[in-house]
């Protein structure tokens, strides 16, 4: 207990003494905290609303479906067959409860700009014991009523409501309510639009032309559990020819699909999240190593009045432990508040989305991750700091190379400029850090090239999107619009993201490197080499990670467009002008970086340093 | 080696500096007036803190005097840019300091050759000089070796190796005997008798009266003014000068 109470407090005049690098190990957490938070709360958000109206509309657990083409004589399975095979489904001793088998008539409804492909379902009068929509506006079909039930989706995108008309190619018909039911997903992605009608209606468009196109069955069983196992047990039943399907579904596996956008956007929100995982594990080890050399003192003197050495890793753990603590509660508390935003965009969830309450084990995979991150960083200065005498930790600054290497002895034999020769020694003081520096950044760079990919492929999208509708498509085309651009937007976010981190890693880095450099600098100086000389020999020390970067970041880049483009996104290659652009762009915008402290350094009388640094 | 025309090398007038610390401004340097002929050796001593090390610093352009004129060489150069005191730097003045200041990351030859490379000296003649000035310092043994493989003595002879490297008008060396054992102390007091020999200007902030013994003139700074003056010709037995810096009971370091 007093070793943690010692440690309390060493973290805490720590955390007071550095509270710039504290903030800054923090932010970053939080960043990848909280995308995991959204992604984590995005997942569930959409399970909700649809258990809500599961329930309400004695949802199914079981659906039996036939479909046929619009030719009815090429049906490799005829409708009498499938009535057969439904009512054989009907009466197996699992069954509770039987909805339907409902008819399914094809037609075209009438929308500004040409026809949408249209599904009628010819609903018996009265509740049905299982999928009763559950309706949110208006009434539900009745007798003596041809008005017809219009699905919510339709009604949204239509803009429509109890009292309005519609017009099923051709026909008038009167919407006389807005309902929903989770046998159905929503319009427009999912497609054809739907609406219910009476029987009398039903006759009504047969006589206009609408076809018969197939049936509907849902089952409702003793256990819903048993949903899976009844559905492989009766497979038999199922069929897929060329021109028709019977096939049987769960409630599971369609609740699973209910919200297919949603989990399109949580997984690009956890894939961003690992990435700046990453990228963060990149920082805290950047932060943390280059406290390196005043933590190794801090243990040496640590060590030197008697605190042992558990002591000492304890203060280092509590220190960054207490930074993933608030990392997790801020990223749990963003991700709950952004994630209902972000949901609001899906056009697949029944009703409005919500957050999932939080589960303790959602929280341990926050925590986790902030806890990997900083575990991963601070274990490394603490062995090397409890591996090293007490004497040679204090009296720790930058490490001395061992010698030249054969690289740089070629480099200044080969007749490059000093500062070259110089700087390509310094890079081989602190390869760790270079090689970390060097993966930070090949993260960013990636992110860049897949943004740079990301954007032409949208574009195309969108032109596709904008192309005069396909027939029974003008309601529905572009519907998948909204969802690419949340997707572009958290992709070109997490590009941004990443790349503000990746500068402030360049910053740290370059800061530190001046640090270790600056006594050095000071005796070039005094020997006569200028500011500027001194600035291009740190350009060049820490220039080597970031060219490793722009050869790591680009193929790993395409690579990861490559399976992102490889999906629904129209496959646009990265042009190898802007590839050419990136590893130009990059290099320059790191030595300006570099430039920054190197600067700072380079203005203070050289007298100074070589005095008190 | 020498400025032209029998001018001294250097010369400082009211040379002031003033450090502010913690709101109280310290004058480390207090209108110093200051000359060093060409080929005199002059030693500077005085108490920890009085100055010594600020005055070197003002004079070799690695601090900036807040009052008073230096002219290096017949030039004025309080006023230059950093970048023009470097470029100047490279060819007038070679610096010797306490901790040796060797750049860790380049081999003892490499350390050597360095100021002549960035006065633009091929790599092939910069290299032929640094291992003559090795060989005559005794260490050329060593001259492959990293700086954390040297000892004190090595360290401060591959130091003064570099700063003669470009024969430069004046050596400015800041304690070079401060870190060093006393067999170490006495090869560079030889060293620099064979520099005061040879026509060197040397300007040196010691503790050390067997170094100070070997110049031409002592300065004895206190709270950065210079308050004595001894000329000893090199040879003079310094004792009696040195009996008179007792009462500062100075033992540490050089500010």
């Amino acid at each position: 207990m007093r070793s943690f109470r010692l440690a309390v407090r060493l973290a805490r005049r720590n955390l007071r003494r550095r509270p710039a690098q504290a903030a800054l190990l923090l932010l970053t957490l939080t960043l990848a905290t909280g995308m995991f938070g959204v992604g984590m709360a995005l997942y569930g958000s959409a399970d909700g609303p649809w258990d809500r109206v599961w329930a309400a509309t004695d949802g199914f657990h079981v659906s039996a479906a036939y479909y046929r083409g619009r030719d009815a004589d090429r049906a490799d399975v005829d409708l009498d067959a499938a009535r057969a095979r439904f009512a054989e489904l009907a009466a197996a001793p699992e069954v509770r409860a039987v909805g339907g088998p409902w008819t399914h008539l094809y037609g075209l409804l009438d929308v500004a700009g040409g026809t949408e492909d249209l599904t009628a379902e010819i609903r018996d009068l009265g509740r049905s014991p299982v999928d009763q929509p559950l309706v949110t506006a208006g009434s539900w079909l009745s007798a003596g009523s041809d008005g017809v039930v219009l699905e919510q989706g339709l009604a949204d995108a239509l803009d429509v409501g109890p009292g309005d008309t519609i017009r099923v190619q051709g026909h008038q018909l009167a919407v006389r309510g807005v309902a929903m039911t989770v046998s159905r997903g929503r319009f427009p992605l999912s497609r054809p639009a739907q609406i219910w009608i009476t029987p009398t209606t039903g006759e009504a468009l047969r006589r206009i032309g609408l076809t018969e196109e197939g049936l509907e069955m849902q089952l409702r069983l003793h256990d819903p559990d048993d949903a899976e196992a009844f559905a492989t047990a009766h497979e038999a039943i199922e069929g897929r020819g060329e021109t028709s399907a019977l096939f049987l579904d769960t409630w599971r596996r369609r609740r699973a699909d209910s919200h297919s956008d949603i989990d399109i956007l949580a997984g690009t929100v956890f894939a961003a999240g690992t990435l700046i995982g990453l990228l963060t594990v990149a920082t805290a080890a950047v932060i943390v190593g280059g406290r390196m050399a005043a933590q190794t003192r801090q243990i040496g003197t640590l060590k030197a009045v008697g605190v042992t050495p558990r002591q000492v890793v304890l203060a280092l753990l509590v220190e960054n432990l207490a930074l993933a603590g608030l990392a997790t509660l801020v990223g749990l508390g963003a991700g709950r508040m952004v994630a209902p935003r972000l949901a609001e965009v899906s056009q697949t969830v029944l009703g409005r989305p919500e957050t999932p309450t939080l589960t303790w084990g959602r929280a341990a995979v926050v925590a986790g991750v902030a806890a990997a991150v900083v575990v991963l960083a601070t274990v490394r200065p603490a062995v090397r700091g409890l591996r090293h005498s007490t004497v040679r930790s204090l009296a720790s600054g930058a490490r001395p190379p061992r010698g030249p290497g054969h690289r740089t002895r070629w480099a200044a034999t080969a007749g490059l400029p000093l500062v070259a020769v110089l700087g390509l020694r310094s890079a081989r003081r602190r390869p760790a850090r270079l090689l970390t520096n060097a993966v930070g950044l090949s993260l960013a760079v990636a992110l860049i090239v897949v943004a740079a990919g990301l954007r032409p492929s949208l574009n195309r999208l969108a032109a596709v999107g904008s192309a005069p509708a396909q027939p029974g498509e003008a309601l529905s085309a572009g519907a998948v619009d909204h969802l690419y651009e949340a997707v572009r937007a958290i992709v070109l976010g997490t590009a941004g993201l990443l790349l503000v981190l990746a500068t402030v890693n360049a910053l740290i880095i370059a800061a530190l490197a001046a640090r270790d450099s600056a006594r050095n600098h000071a005796t070039l100086r005094a020997l006569g080499a200028t500011p500027r000389q001194t600035v291009a020999t740190l350009i060049v020390s820490q220039l080597g990670a970031c060219l490793l970067a722009v050869a790591l970041g680009l193929p790993l880049g395409l690579g990861l467009w490559s399976v992102m483009d490889g999906g629904d996104l129209p496959p646009v290659p990265v042009p190898a002008t802007t590839l050419l652009a990136i590893a130009a762009v990059v290099p320059l915008g790191f030595a300006a970086l570099v430039a920054v402290p190197a600067r700072r350094w380079a203005r203070r009388p050289p007298a100074r340093v070589l005095t008190y640094e | 080696m020498s400025a032209p025309g029998g001018r001294p090398v250097v010369e400082a007038t009211g040379l002031t500096r003033i450090y502010a610390a913690d709101g109280v401004a310290v004058r480390a340097v207090d209108g110093v007036d200051l000359a060093v002929e060409a080929g005199e050796t002059v030693s500077v001593m005085g108490p920890s803190g009085c100055g010594k090390s600020s005055l070197l610093h003002l004079l070799g352009g690695l601090d900036r005097a807040d009052a008073g004129e230096i002219v290096l060489d017949g030039r004025r150069v309080e006023g230059l840019s950093e970048t023009s005191w470097a470029v100047l730097r490279r060819r007038t003045i070679g610096f010797v300091f306490q901790s040796f200041n060797l750049v860790d990351e380049l081999t003892a030859v490499e350390n050597v050759e360095l100021p002549a490379l960035l006065v633009g000296a091929s790599a092939r003649r910069a290299r032929h000089r640094a291992v003559e000035l090795l060989e005559r310092l005794g260490v050329a043994d060593r001259r492959d070796h990293m700086p954390d493989r040297l000892s004190g003595g090595e360290s401060q002879r591959v130091a003064v190796a570099r700063a003669l490297i470009n024969d430069p008008l004046l050596i400015l060396a800041d304690e070079p005997t401060g870190n060093l054992d006393s067999r170490a102390t006495g090869e560079i007091l030889r060293l620099f008798a064979d520099l005061r020999a040879s026509g060197q200007s040397l300007l040196v902030v010691t503790h050390d009266a067997r170094v100070a013994s070997t110049a031409d003139r002592l300065l004895t700074m206190r709270d950065g003014a210079v308050i004595g003056h001894t000329h000893l010709g090199g040879v003079a037995p310094v004792g009696s000068v040195l009996a008179g810096l007792a009462d500062f009971g100075d033992a540490g370091g050089a500010r």
